[in-house]
């Protein structure tokens, strides 16, 4: 080190940023418990909402009977599918093109799913009135295998889609089919694999994941009747959807709808998507005219919302015997769930991270087919697959390369 | 069903005397946040799992999701709201979550600086090993455990007079 050379004190002011460490103007504030979650939103008046849930993960709702929870004090209102039908509300779209329910709509396809919602003066007396809802079930086959998931005679999952040859992202071929994809060049590949020296082939399984925040998800919906504007606070890390969304099923001009994502107590794509919650809070607003809240309990964020990944991928190396990689094939079979509500589908990161990543040594051209489909199953909204945590994903290409 | 009926519960917290009428079920947490409005007292669990309610009851850490309001009735509590130093500047716990960025989405926050201030109370000069022993009870999905421990290192040694060393990195 020189006189010319700067200090660590010099350099950090230079650079105001760059290859320094600052101080987050939010630590004052957290470190004092001066955070503005959406728990701490309270509004005079407001109301909570919780939900009866599915115990079944597939089964027909026979009956709904809210006789005595609206006999429990402090219950002002059960919210089912019958309700949101006469508002054209009982399905909502998803983020992959699909639809998934706001309500139990005659069925339901994967266990604690919202049947219905109950509208309270506090959560005590909203759960007190959710254990009080007469919910009859018919118990349907549940389809817990993807693989199996694409049997012939494998139980229909979504009755909704009946007669449906395409969706979103693609041609459907059999009723618990979603989408396939497929991309590279087949006959430079199967070239490859003729002519390699070595060839390895293994089944690899990326499970299940759920992102976990800390804080659930959770929202309080506020609508004033006389402006005609409803305004949302909520656990969002993509409020400008949550808006359009919101915008499109409540049937309000995007700029009567106010979006407010205050602190955010964690997502990790957990709450990118629209969930019931919301929709029926809103609906629950509209019709009371007072703000109302729900907020998740642990269980329910853990089985009801996104998760990810669910992925069953069938890799080929072909390599010479020096270890120079010329060939891959990858299909994978992913795991949707119920609905299809992925932000990045299967295809983003299944198909162009084993693309990119494994690939990079070889010739790109030569990499392929690379096939990805998605059974739908019982699982809960489909795999989110919007990680923004990038360990993770490495975390994909590690069992690949070993 | 009958209303039930409420109770009324008296306790000092972060030094001052409050009261108010709950049900018998009523967790802590709730009366906290609720009741008397200190709401930096986070709920991620509601099954003792998470540590985000910690608050200190009587000289102990606990998880406030899991004690009724009736069961501290007389105790004396300190929440995230009650620790700062007397004249308003950060306490060394809290300084130290800053300086050492122990946080980022600042939910498991409160729960972390009061079970930290628990240990170092009890153990003023923790290892790294007990530090990570002291605070398994609470659990943070962001940042990752290794600058909440140095946040916690921090502390101890600007309480003990010692100037701070931070691990090479």
């Amino acid at each position: 080190m020189n006189d010319l050379t700067p200090t660590r004190e010099q350099r950090t002011a230079a650079l105001e940023g760059m290859g320094c460490k600052r101080k987050r103007v939010e630590d004052a504030r957290f470190t004092q418990g001066r955070g503005n979650y959406v728990d701490d939103v309270k509004l005079p008046g407001m109301l909570h909402g919780d939900f009866v849930r599915s115990p079944h993960a597939h089964a027909r709702v026979k009956s709904i009977n809210s006789e005595e929870a609206l006999k429990v004090p402090g219950v002002l209102a059960v919210i089912t599918a019958e309700t949101l039908k006469t508002v054209n509300l009982a399905w909502m779209p998803t983020l992959a093109g699909d639809v998934q329910m706001v309500l139990a709509d005659g069925k339901v396809l994967f266990q604690n799913q919202e049947v219905a919602f109950v509208v309270a003066t506090d959560r005590y007396a909203a759960d007190d009135g959710i254990n009080k809802v007469v919910v009859e079930y018919e118990p349907l086959p549940v389809v817990i295998d993807p693989f199996k998931a694409m049997d012939k005679d494998a139980p229909v999952l979504r009755e909704d889609l009946a007669g449906k040859t395409s969706g979103a992202h693609g041609p459907r071929k059999h009723h618990n089919h979603i989408f396939e994809w497929t991309v590279g060049d087949k006959d430079l590949t199967d070239a490859a694999f003729r002519k390699a020296e070595v060839t390895i082939k293994e089944m690899i399984s990326y499970h299940r994941t759920h992102p976990c925040p800390l804080e659930t998800c959770q929202c309080v919906c506020s609508f004033d009747k006389i402006k005609g504007e409803l305004t949302i606070w909520g656990t969002f890390q993509a409020p400008h959807v949550i808006r359009t969304v919101v915008a499109l099923i409540a049937k309000l001009p995007e700029q009567k709808i106010h979006v407010i994502s205050p602190d955010v107590g964690g997502g990790f794509g957990n709450k990118v998507g629209a969930y019931p919650g919301y929709i029926c809070a809103a609906v629950a607003s509209i019709v009371t005219g007072k703000p109302v809240k729900w907020v998740e309990d642990r269980i329910e964020n853990l089985t009801a919302t996104s998760f990810a990944r669910d992925y069953h991928m069938t890799t080929e190396i072909a390599a010479t015997r020096e270890g120079k990689v010329t060939g891959l094939r990858v299909h994978v079979l992913a795991d949707h769930g119920a609905f299809d509500a992925c932000a990045d589908p299967s295809k983003w990161p299944a198909g162009f991270f084993s693309a990119s990543t494994a690939s990079t040594p070889t010739r790109r051209r030569a990499v392929s087919p690379i096939v990805a489909r998605s059974g739908s199953r019982r699982r809960p909204i489909a795999s989110s697959a919007v990680w923004i945590s990038w360990p993770r994903n490495s975390g994909w290409t590690r069992p690949s390369c070993g | 069903m009958a209303k039930t009926q409420k109770t009324h519960v008296t306790m000092k917290v972060n030094g001052a005397e409050v009261e108010g009428l709950v049900e018998p079920r009523t967790l802590l947490v709730h009366f906290i946040r609720e009741n008397l409005l200190l709401t930096g007292t986070h709920i991620g669990c509601e099954t003792t799992h998470c540590g985000a309610c910690t608050v200190d009851l009587d000289g102990m850490s606990v998880k406030s999701c899991t004690v009724f309001a009736v069961q501290a009735q007389g105790s004396e509590i300190t929440t995230i709201e009650g620790v700062a130093n007397a004249d308003g500047t950060l306490s060394a716990l809290q300084e130290g979550f800053r300086m050492m960025h122990g946080l980022q989405c600042g939910f498991c926050t409160p729960g972390m600086i009061l079970r930290a201030q628990r240990l170092l109370q009890e153990n003023p000069r923790p290892s790294e090993a007990e530090i990570r022993m002291g605070i398994s009870g609470n659990i943070c999905r962001c940042t990752g455990y290794q600058n909440i421990v140095r946040a916690i290192q921090y502390a101890a040694d600007k309480i003990n007079g010692v100037e701070f060393k931070e691990a090479a990195e």
